[in-house]
């Protein structure tokens, strides 16, 4: 994307919304008029797929869409702000790099809202026009923080380079950009509180108080796990497109600085996934205060079964970052010393894969239930919260300790008291880890309420302590330490960026899963006990069919960020040819 | 027939350490499956077999850990691939190829589409709700209970918990054992004729994770009653509201708490 006149940039950005959104009312209204009326109780039927497909798939997508403007500005700002302040200029380009990214994503982005914005009052014209009364002035609010977010995020981008000297002001509009995405996301979260967890309305949907309705048991946990996830997921596409860089990148210079990109990108979606489960436990939390009914239908009933799922993907996720950082010990003049405790490193994980994935209750045939009975004496234990807390925490730890290794795998402490700080360290991981493991063991001896309420958050504090102890300890020893050589930046391997993209994949698959999840909480009902679900699709998929749509919309949504990375690539090549010229 | 995979796992051992001697990423590879396989299967000598849904996605999770295990480093990599190369490429390989890609592959594709698509009289795998969710509120013999925060009334009476408990007691052996079995493991008289088989109260996941409201619900309405969104569900448990007044169902519910040594799960 050629840099142009930041007039110019901002208005075409602003032109290009209100084309996308003058065009979405335009169709909302002929269609309106040309398709025959809704059915008694308000629905109009998708040929083919049906309307809950449908609008499930275009939803998805434009959340998935979503997620990346909202969650790589955060992240785009933040090394902004750090090559400013350490005059670094390769975080400045990394920071512009990503710019360019999501400026671009936004134009899909308002083409998917368009899309939807049409399929729901056209599909579920009843559905909306509650939604409306409720909520409606939030919609009209919506927009106008939409055009206040597109005009600040055009600008922030055309005036990049013109702005390079007024710095300080340019990474406050960098804020500014993510306190409008903030805000549209606060608001987006509210029709979905609405849904699952209402208040604010009467039994038969009167509006009492608005302010309730936004304001719902949902609201704020969901926001705050859809804004980590943002930047989680946004990094993971950072981190992806840095791969696809890599792997057709041409000269030396390119793949080291993709390389870096990849590193810096999929550390930062990994650092910040580290405090999801957290947040997702306060919203699960939430849930359960709501309505007991749909906290055990989503943790233990129907859904039970694609919490496994998750947990696979989950432990993928953690093979696949732990993969990459030790093939980058391959880059690091030092990094074979580290080899040795590679293997020890995967055990860990593996045997913490293999409690995370095993499930409580299994799919039995009736041999098989006749010999084993309803649980598994062995695999009925490891299938409980109190092993898959303890087992995942441990693996988040060596996870961690592989990054250590990747960090210091190039240095040599010069500190006189490096051999008792190894010793230290040693001492920390060991305790830490006996401590989460005793008490792990021990939460099997409680009441759940306090494994759930005490027990269980101590073990992720120990672990939170214990690598924040790690953390400043290796900043200690390693100050000043003695280089034996800088990383190799580009000379990694073709696989290990396939590890970065499929750690991206998978996080947008279990987004599709997560998101669909959370939805089908909602059972028969489009607002939770107040507005019910009348249409044919009123019944909640077997998970087959859901995997597949997931399936589909993921494979989709990166059709669809292929063209976005081919865009960037073609309009840098025409901007090469424009300077050679 | 177990015993078998003693010797399988032993095998895997066999071919993993003369690969590893023989410095063969790829056969230590193919070694360790064998070993895996093994060791999942064999484990039904000490304990109860695993079902096969596990055994699948142990193996899953083993073929792709270990395949990036043999991919980290270059050197490692490149010789666990050479093996594979030389079959597909190498001239003097070609015996191997013919063997190999070219009837040993096929054969076995075909041999899977057959084991999975062959006549069986085995009623198909079912992925049943263990958990399903409460309603908010039953019918209990034309009153309605609220289920949603109900908690075992008889908990306050402390100073009577000795009688309640030697009711639940007399009540449970004249309705619950013969299913949930004498000692509470769910392997009653008649276990053998259900499935899936009646549950057992002891360890610490079953009962222990349920809230005491749940286990009045399914006492009270059995296999009926279940929300929309739990079906189908199958179960063999009777409908005890017709048989139990609600005393006598809180009683039980104490004695089966009390006697397996766990407490119910609370929120708060």
């Amino acid at each position: 994307m050629a840099e142009k006149d930041i007039k110019k940039g901002v208005l075409k950005g602003l032109l290009k919304l209100t084309l996308i959104l003058g065009a979405g009312f335009l169709l909302l209204g002929i269609l309106g008029r040309i398709l025959p009326s809704p059915t008694e109780d308000g629905y109009r039927f998708f040929p083919v797929i049906g309307s809950r497909v449908w609008v499930w798939i275009v939803a998805q997508l434009h959340l998935n869409f979503a997620a990346f403007v909202l969650g790589v500005p955060i992240f785009a700002v933040t090394m902004e702000f750090l090559g400013w302040r350490r005059k670094d200029e390769r975080l400045d380009r990394i920071a512009y790099d990503f710019t360019k990214l999501f400026t671009l994503a936004y134009t899909l982005t308002a083409v998917m809202g368009a899309v939807l914005m049409v399929s729901l009052p056209i599909l579920y014209p009843k559905f909306i026009q509650h939604l409306m009364k409720v909520l409606g002035p939030t919609w009209w609010a919506y927009i106008l923080f939409m055009y206040g977010e597109v005009f600040v995020c055009y600008y922030y981008f055309y005036s990049w380079h013109r702005m390079k000297d007024r710095k300080g002001l340019h990474v406050l509009l960098g804020v500014l950009l993510n306190v409008m995405g903030t805000i549209l996301l606060l608001i987006t979260s509210s029709w979905v509180g609405y849904m699952t967890t209402p208040a604010g309305v009467t039994e038969t949907g009167e509006l009492v108080n608005r302010w309730q309705a936004i304001k719902t048991y949902m609201w704020i946990p969901l926001s705050l796990h859809r804004l980590v996830a943002n930047v989680v997921f946004g990094a993971g596409i950072a981190a992806a497109y840095a791969a696809f860089r890599f792997i057709t990148a041409t000269t030396p210079e390119e793949k080291a600085y993709y390389d870096w990109m990849g590193y810096t990108s999929a550390m930062i979606a990994i650092g910040f996934s580290l405090i999801l489960p957290g947040i997702g436990y306060l919203l699960g939390v939430e849930i359960y205060a709501f309505n007991e009914q749909m906290g055990i239908q989503l943790m233990g009933g129907f859904y039970a079964w694609l919490w496994v799922m998750q947990a696979i993907l989950i432990g993928a996720i953690l093979f696949f970052i732990n993969y990459y950082l030790w093939i980058s010990l391959n880059k690091m003049p030092g990094g074979e010393r580290y080899f040795r405790y590679v293997k020890f490193l995967f055990i860990v994980v593996l045997l913490g894969y293999a409690i995370w994935l095993t499930p409580h209750s299994v799919a039995l045939s009736l041999e098989e239930a006749r010999r084993i009975g309803s649980y598994h004496p062995v695999l009925g234990k490891l299938g409980v919260m109190a092993s898959k807390n303890t087992a995942v925490i441990i693996s988040y730890m060596a996870t961690f300790i592989s990054f250590a290794i990747f960090r210091m795998s190039n240095k040599e402490p010069t500190v006189s008291w490096a051999s008792m700080g190894k010793w230290l360290r040693v001492l920390i991981i060991v305790a830490s880890t006996g401590v989460v493991l005793f008490l792990g063991v021990y939460s099997y001896m409680v009441p759940s309420v306090t494994r759930v309420k005490v027990l269980s958050p101590i073990q992720f504090g120990v672990f939170l302590l214990s690598i924040l102890a790690l953390y400043i300890l290796d900043s200690r020893m390693f100050k000043g330490a003695r280089v034996i050589g800088e990383p190799r930046w580009g000379q990694m391997p073709e696989r290990s960026q396939y590890a970065l993209i499929g750690i991206t994949v998978t996080f947008t698959w279990l987004m599709g899963m997560m998101g669909y999840m959370r939805s089908g909480g909602r059972q028969y009902w489009h607002v939770y006990g107040i507005l019910k679900d009348t249409s044919p699709d009123a019944y909640l998929p077997a998970h087959g069919v859901a995997s597949v749509i997931v399936t589909l919309v993921t494979l989709l949504f990166f059709l669809m960020v292929a063209f976005v990375f081919w865009s960037v690539m073609k309009l840098e090549m025409i901007a090469e040819q424009r300077r050679a010229k | 027939m177990t015993e078998i995979y003693i010797g399988v796992f032993l095998l895997g051992i066999l071919i993993s350490l003369l690969a590893w001697y023989k410095r063969s990423p790829f056969f230590n590879f193919i070694g360790i499956q064998i070993a895996v396989y093994g060791f999942l299967k064999g484990l039904a000598l000490f304990i109860p077999p695993l079902p096969s849904q596990v055994v699948v996605m142990y193996m899953a999770m083993s073929v792709f850990a270990f395949f990036i295990y043999f991919s980290i480093r270059e050197e490692t990599f490149r010789a666990f691939l050479a093996p594979i190369k030389s079959v597909l490429a190498d001239r003097d390989k070609v015996l191997y190829r013919v063997v190999i890609v070219f009837i040993g592959l096929p054969l076995l594709a075909a041999y899977i589409t057959y084991a999975k698509v062959r006549p069986s009289f085995e009623p198909p795998v079912s992925a049943r709700i263990v958990h399903p969710e409460p309603p908010t509120e039953i019918d209990f013999r034309g009153k309605k209970i609220q289920i949603l925060g109900l908690e075992n009334p008889l908990r306050k009476d402390t100073d009577r918990m000795k009688d309640y408990l030697e009711e639940g007691k007399k009540i449970y052996y004249q309705n619950c054992f013969f299913c949930h079995g004498d000692d509470l493991d769910g392997k009653g008289h008649f276990a053998e004729a259900f499935n899936p088989p009646p549950l057992p109260f002891r360890g610490t996941d079953t009962i222990a994770q349920l809230p005491e409201s749940f286990v009045f619900w399914r006492i009270a309405k059995g296999w009926t009653g279940l929300p929309p969104g739990s079906r189908p569900w199958d179960s063999a448990m009777p409908a005890f509201e017709d048989i139990l007044t609600e005393d006598e169902i809180w009683k039980v519910i104490l004695f089966i708490y009390e006697a397996s040594g766990n407490k119910p799960r609370t929120w708060e």
